[in-house]
């Protein structure tokens, strides 16, 4: 039963490293341009398939596999700064005036065509790409084995991540003026703010944030066409969880909703899919503005 | 003495409220006009108008002899016209010193992002206005939670962070307690004159308008009935009658 519990947060620690990746991206890119991005789903496969083509390409060179820990971060902000930036800048800049049932429909769109794109390119066959879990080898946690790769280098690189955009977020100049941004835009636009390229800012950052996620899920799992669907619906459940651009709260929704999916699969294994919306809707239900969020009066 | 903002026969109805009907007001540099009216009467629609937030349905309005109607509010605070709102408009999550930061970078058009906040070269002069509106004491306070005199002043000194020549101003003290008023005037008619800046203020309190304005502009039934020094307007009988009530 212990064993059961242990595997259980392992698991739950791993994919909710992940997720969080996934999930603080989306929720940066909500909270300060209040779209809501179905494509973003699209950069965690890119950035899986980006990862794997390239660690493929590694091996194929005979070149050392280490090399492939920098590539992620290589193919991630690849991934990100050319189709996320090509994306804000060629289509959604066009629709932000636009309603919400539009903006949904066209970034839907994004996601079936970057589906598409993704068999065209990389077929219908699944890609393996486990180098890298192999190179870290395992750790045994109170008995259990596990590769160190998903339980210790994953957390760590989440961990590493809501640091830098903590960081980022309240020490720099272009994270100051995000955060403004988020909070009220016309008061930023009507200081001089250059809305438009925060915006083409924030979203490179949501996307490549995304990408990294998919890069790293790349060893641990088969990469297949329209993988990121799953990974889309639930981001946007972390997201509201955590309410709206809250990376903090993206952290303690993404652990929690892995650690809750973990825990259904052993013990309630029919609750699975259900368990992210449980905790969601729960989380909403108490705290109407998501577990970091703050209820806020709109200003006139 | 060509105006500063110049602004003719402005038209402006929403359904069937008539807020202007054939407007005409000058800003003279240096001035300290004060425009006071009944409520309702169109007074904040005329800033809303100046700062781009609303297109008149006729009329022009000219700053230094440029067309402004038609540009975004951003490109107008570009040009040199700042605003201030009747509830500050701040950041509240972050300190105001971020506020301020935020602002004169944006006036600087700075762009880097990966700055420290803290070293950018506008910090001396973010500062240096902190402290010319007494708010030295709360920079590191998020804006949030100032008390409301503070906000007001924070406001006005992060509308200065702009380096406007005109600041518009709705009400600078609504919402503040009657005893910090003249204190909080003082300060900010104090910053104005330091930075040379010409300022325009909606206001409904006359003791303000007489101590703090040189013109006043009365704004009636969608025109402009009346302008000239306080102590002429403000003892005109019919001024007294429709506006100040007494």
């Amino acid at each position: 039963m212990s064993h059961i519990i242990i595997l259980a947060v392992l698991d739950g620690v791993a994919y909710g490293s992940l997720v969080f990746l996934v999930a603080v991206g989306l929720t940066l890119v909500f909270g300060v341009m209040r779209i809501l991005n179905v494509a973003h789903g699209s950069f965690y496969a890119l950035g899986a398939y980006a990862a794997a083509s390239l660690g493929l390409g590694l091996s194929a060179l005979g070149l050392s596999p280490w090399l492939s820990y920098p590539l992620f971060v290589v193919a991630a902000a690849a991934v990100g700064v050319v189709v996320g930036g090509a994306l804000e800048r060629f289509l959604l800049q066009r629709i932000y005036r636009h309603e919400e049932a539009l903006q949904l429909l066209v970034t839907f769109a994004v996601f079936m065509i970057l589906d598409n794109a993704q068999r065209l390119i990389w077929g219908v066959q699944p890609y393996f790409y486990s180098e890298p879990l192999r190179l870290l080898g395992n750790v045994a946690v109170a008995g259990i084995t596990y590769t160190a790769y998903q339980v210790v280098f994953l957390p760590l690189v989440a961990i590493a991540v809501l640091l830098a955009l903590r960081l980022f977020l309240r020490r720099t100049l272009a994270g100051a003026v995000i955060v403004a941004v988020t909070e009220d835009r016309e008061a930023a636009t009507a200081i001089g703010i250059n809305a438009s390229r925060v915006f083409l800012l924030t979203f490179v950052i949501g996307t490549t944030l995304a990408s990294l996620g998919g890069a790293l899920a790349a060893p641990t799992t088969s990469i297949l066409p329209g993988m990121g669907a799953d990974m889309i619906v639930l981001s946007f459940a972390v997201a509201a969880t955590a309410g709206l651009g809250q990376i903090e709260g993206a952290a303690v929704a993404a652990l929690a909703i892995g650690l809750g999916r973990s825990f259904a699969v052993f013990f309630a294994p029919e609750l699975e899919v259900l368990m992210p919306y449980l905790i969601m809707v729960l989380v909403l239900l108490v705290r109407p503005e998501g577990l970091f969020g703050k209820a806020t009066a709109r200003k006139i | 003495m060509s105006a500063l903002i110049s602004a003719r026969g402005i038209a402006i109805r929403f359904g069937g409220v008539v807020a202007a009907d054939g407007v005409s007001l000058d800003v003279f540099a240096g001035d300290h006009l004060a425009i006071i009216g009944p409520n309702g009467a169109g007074k904040t629609t005329f800033l809303n108008i100046c700062t781009g937030y609303l297109k008149p349905q006729g009329g022009t309005v000219q700053f230094k002899g440029r067309d402004i109607l038609g540009s975004s509010p951003r490109a107008i605070t570009r040009l040199g016209i700042a605003r201030a709102f009747q509830i500050p408009q701040l950041f509240l999550e972050q300190s105001v010193r971020e506020n301020m930061l935020i602002a004169a970078a944006s006036q600087a058009r700075r762009f880097a992002p990966f700055a420290r906040l803290a070293d950018i070269p506008e910090r001396g002069d973010v500062e240096h206005l902190l402290a010319l509106v007494d708010c030295a004491d709360v920079a590191d306070r998020k804006a949030g939670e100032l008390p409301e005199g503070k906000r007001k002043l924070v406001d006005i000194a992060l509308a200065l962070a702009l380096k406007p020549e005109v600041l518009l101003m709705d009400e600078p003290t609504s919402g503040v307690a009657s005893s910090e008023k003249f204190t909080i005037m003082d300060t900010l008619v104090a910053a104005l004159r330091e930075r040379a800046v010409t300022a325009v203020f909606v206001e409904h309190d006359m003791e303000m308008v007489s101590r703090y304005a040189n013109r006043v502009a009365v704004w009636s039934a969608g025109t402009i009935s009346r302008q000239g020094p306080p102590a002429e307007v403000l003892n005109d009988p019919e001024v007294v009658r429709t506006v100040i009530g007494g």
